[in-house]
C-alpha cells in the first residue's frame, strides 16, 4: 500500500498552470528527493499534500485515506523552509519548541503526560539536542535550529517526514551531519522521507527515488538514472547544476 | 495610604484593573508574537464606534461596543487569513474607518461630552458594579480557554503553516484570539481608555520579551509587569487626580525603558 498516492493532479491559479497532470506513488521506507528548479512547483505540490492548498483537480490519498477525509496530519512530520530565518524574538525554549509537535494530537485542556514527555526526550536524544533543552531558540546556530525542527516533526511519531529545503542558511559541516542523520532515520527506522530540494547533488547518494517536477512530473526514477539522463536539461535548462555537487562523503 | 480602599469605586477599579492586567498580558503575548500588535488599537477605535452607536441610540454603553468590536474582529481575521490581505493595511482601514464613523455619530449626538472623555482616557470612577462582575467572569472564562488551547495557540502563533500542516485548527484559534481580544478591549476602555488600551496589551509583553526567556516565563513576567503597572497607576490616579489610563501606561512604559537599558 502506498503511503502517498497522487493521481492526475492539477493546480491552476488565475489561469496560470502551476502543476499539470502529476501522478506518482510513494511507498513505505522510500527516501524520495523531490527536485526541480525554483518556481517549478515543488513546494506547491507539498503544500497540496499537506492540505495547505486545495488542488484544482486530481486525487490524493494519504495513508490509504482520500485526502478530503484525512484528519491525522500529525502522522506527517513537516519541516518548513528557512528554519534559520526563525523569528529571533520568539521566546521559546528548545523543549517547548519540540513539545509543539504534539499540539494537534493533544485534545484541548490536556497536559503533557508521561508518555508525551518520554517522546519529547526520545526526539531530543535522537537529534542530539538534549543538552540544549533550556536554551532559547534565538541563541542557537542554523544547524542546531534545524535539528530542533526535526525533533519537533519526529515527536508525533510520523509515518512520513517531509522536509522543504531545510538546509537553506545552514553551514556546510552541519548539512553533512544532517544528511547522514536523515539517512540513518530512513535505514534504521524505516521512516519514509520526502526531501524537497533544487539541488539533488547533496543527497543523490542517499535517496532511493527521485521525482523531478517542473510544472509537469518530468522524471521519476533513481538518482543514478536522473544524473545520467538527458531529461535533466528539460528540468533545469542545464545539467551542470545537478551534477556539480555529486558525491558527498559519508 | 490604604484609605483608598474605603471607596467602593476604588475597590471596583482595583478588581477590574487586576483582572484585566492578567488577561491583557496573556492575550497581548499571543497578539504581539503574531506581529499583530496594532490589533488592540484597531479594536479600541472600533469599540469607540460602538460607544458612538450607544450615544446616538441610547443603548447599553457596555454591550454595544463589545458586539461591534467582536463583529469587526471576525471580519478583520477573515480578510487576513482567508483573503490573504496585508494585516497592517486591514487594521489601518478598520481603525480609520471606525474612527471616522464614530466621529460622525458623536457629532450627530450631543457632541463631545464628559462621558466620552472618560472612554478616551480612562476613569477610575467610571467602572460600575455590573462591569466589574462581567469583567471578572469574562477574565476567568478567557483564561480557561487560553489555558485549554495553550499549546495549539502557541504553535499557530509561531508558524501558521506548520501548525496547519500538522492538523492544528489555525483559523478557529485565530478567531478565538481576536474575539477574546475584542471583548477585552471593549471592557478595558472604561478604566484604561480607548487611546491607551493598545499600550496595556503591548507594553508588558514587549518588556518581558527583552529578557529572552522561555514562553512560559515570558508570560509570567508580562503578567508581573502588567499587575505592578496597573496597581501603581491606580494609586497615582487616585492621589494625584491624573487619568488612570495615562498613569498605568506611563508606569508600564517606565518598566519597558528600564528593561531596555538593563538588556542592552
Amino acid at each position: 500500500m502506498p503511503l502517498v498516492k497522487v493521481k492526475d493532479l492539477n493546480y491552476i491559479v488565475s489561469d496560470q498552470t502551476i502543476l499539470s497532470n502529476i501522478s506518482f506513488e510513494i511507498n513505505q521506507g522510500e527516501y524520495v528527493a523531490l527536485v526541480g528548479p525554483n518556481g517549478g512547483g515543488k513546494s506547491t505540490l507539498i503544500k497540496i499534500i499537506l492540505g495547505l492548498l486545495n488542488p484544482s483537480s486530481g486525487d490524493i490519498e494519504i495513508l490509504s485515506t482520500p485526502q478530503k477525509k484525512f484528519k491525522d496530519y500529525y502522522k506527517i512530520g513537516y519541516v518548513p523552509q528557512n528554519v534559520s530565518l526563525f523569528d529571533n524574538n520568539f521566546p521559546l525554549s528548545v523543549y517547548e519548541t519540540v513539545s509543539l509537535g504534539l499540539s494537534s494530537q493533544k485534545p484541548w485542556f490536556s497536559l503533557l503526560n508521561k508518555k508525551d514527555k518520554q517522546m519529547i526526550e526520545i526526539s531530543m536524544d535522537s537529534t542530539d539536542i538534549s543538552n540544549l533543552r533550556d536554551k532559547n531558540i534565538s541563541e542557537l546556530s542554523g544547524g542546531q535550529r534545524q535539528r530542533v525542527m526535526i525533533a519537533r516533526a519526529l515527536v508525533s511519531q510520523p509515518k512520513i517526514l517531509i522536509l522543504d529545503e531545510p538546509s537553506t542558511g545552514v553551514d556546510i559541516a552541519s548539512q553533512e551531519k544532517f544528511y547522514q542523520f536523515l539517512k540513518r532515520l530512513n535505514i534504521e527506522k524505516r521512516l519514509t522521507i520526502i526531501f524537497i530540494t533544487h539541488d539533488l547533488g547533496v543527497i543523490a547518494d542517499d535517496v532511493t527515488n527521485v521525482l523531478a517536477v517542473n510544472q509537469n512530473l518530468v522524471f521519476k526514477g533513481t538518482a543514478k538514472e536522473i544524473l545520467s539522463c538527458e531529461s535533466v536539461s528539460e528540468l533545469y535548462g542545464t545539467k551542470s547544476h545537478i551534477i556539480g555537487h555529486h558525491n558527498h562523503n559519508h | 495610604m490604604l484609605e483608598i480602599f474605603d471607596y467602593d469605586f476604588m475597590q471596583r477599579a482595583f478588581i477590574v484593573g487586576l483582572s484585566l492586567s492578567i488577561l491583557t498580558s496573556v492575550l497581548g503575548s499571543f497578539v504581539v508574537l503574531k506581529r499583530y500588535a496594532m490589533l488592540p488599537d484597531a479594536l479600541s477605535h472600533i469599540a469607540l464606534l460602538g460607544v458612538g452607536i450607544g450615544l446616538v441610540t441610547n443603548s447599553s454603553p457596555i454591550y454595544v461596543p463589545i458586539i461591534v468590536a467582536v463583529i469587526a474582529g471576525i471580519a478583520i481575521e477573515y480578510l487576513r487569513y482567508k483573503k490573504r490581505l496585508y494585516s497592517d493595511a486591514i487594521l489601518s482601514i478598520f481603525l480609520s474607518g471606525a474612527l471616522a464613523m464614530a466621529i460622525v455619530l458623536i457629532n450627530l449626538s450631543d457632541g463631545f461630552n464628559a462621558s466620552l472623555f472618560s472612554y478616551l482616557f480612562g476613569s477610575i470612577t467610571a467602572v460600575s458594579s455590573e462591569e466589574t462582575i462581567i469583567t471578572v467572569l469574562f477574565t476567568i472564562f478567557s483564561l480557561v480557554l487560553l489555558f485549554g488551547s495553550y499549546r495549539k495557540l502557541l504553535f499557530a502563533t509561531l508558524d501558521e503553516d506548520s501548525a496547519k500542516a500538522s492538523g492544528v485548527g489555525v483559523f478557529g484559534l485565530n478567531i478565538m484570539l481576536v474575539v477574546l481580544s475584542a471583548v477585552t478591549v471593549a471592557l478595558s476602555m472604561r478604566i484604561v481608555g480607548i487611546l491607551l488600551i493598545g499600550a496595556l496589551m503591548v507594553l508588558p509583553i514587549s518588556t518581558a520579551l527583552l529578557y529572552k526567556e522561555s514562553f512560559y516565563k515570558t508570560i509570567l513576567m508580562a503578567i508581573f509587569f502588567s499587575l505592578i503597572s496597573v496597581i501603581s497607576g491606580l494609586f497615582i490616579s487616585f492621589y494625584f487626580a491624573i487619568s488612570s489610563g495615562a498613569s498605568i501606561v506611563l508606569v508600564a512604559l517606565l518598566f519597558f525603558v528600564l528593561s531596555l537599558f538593563l538588556n542592552l
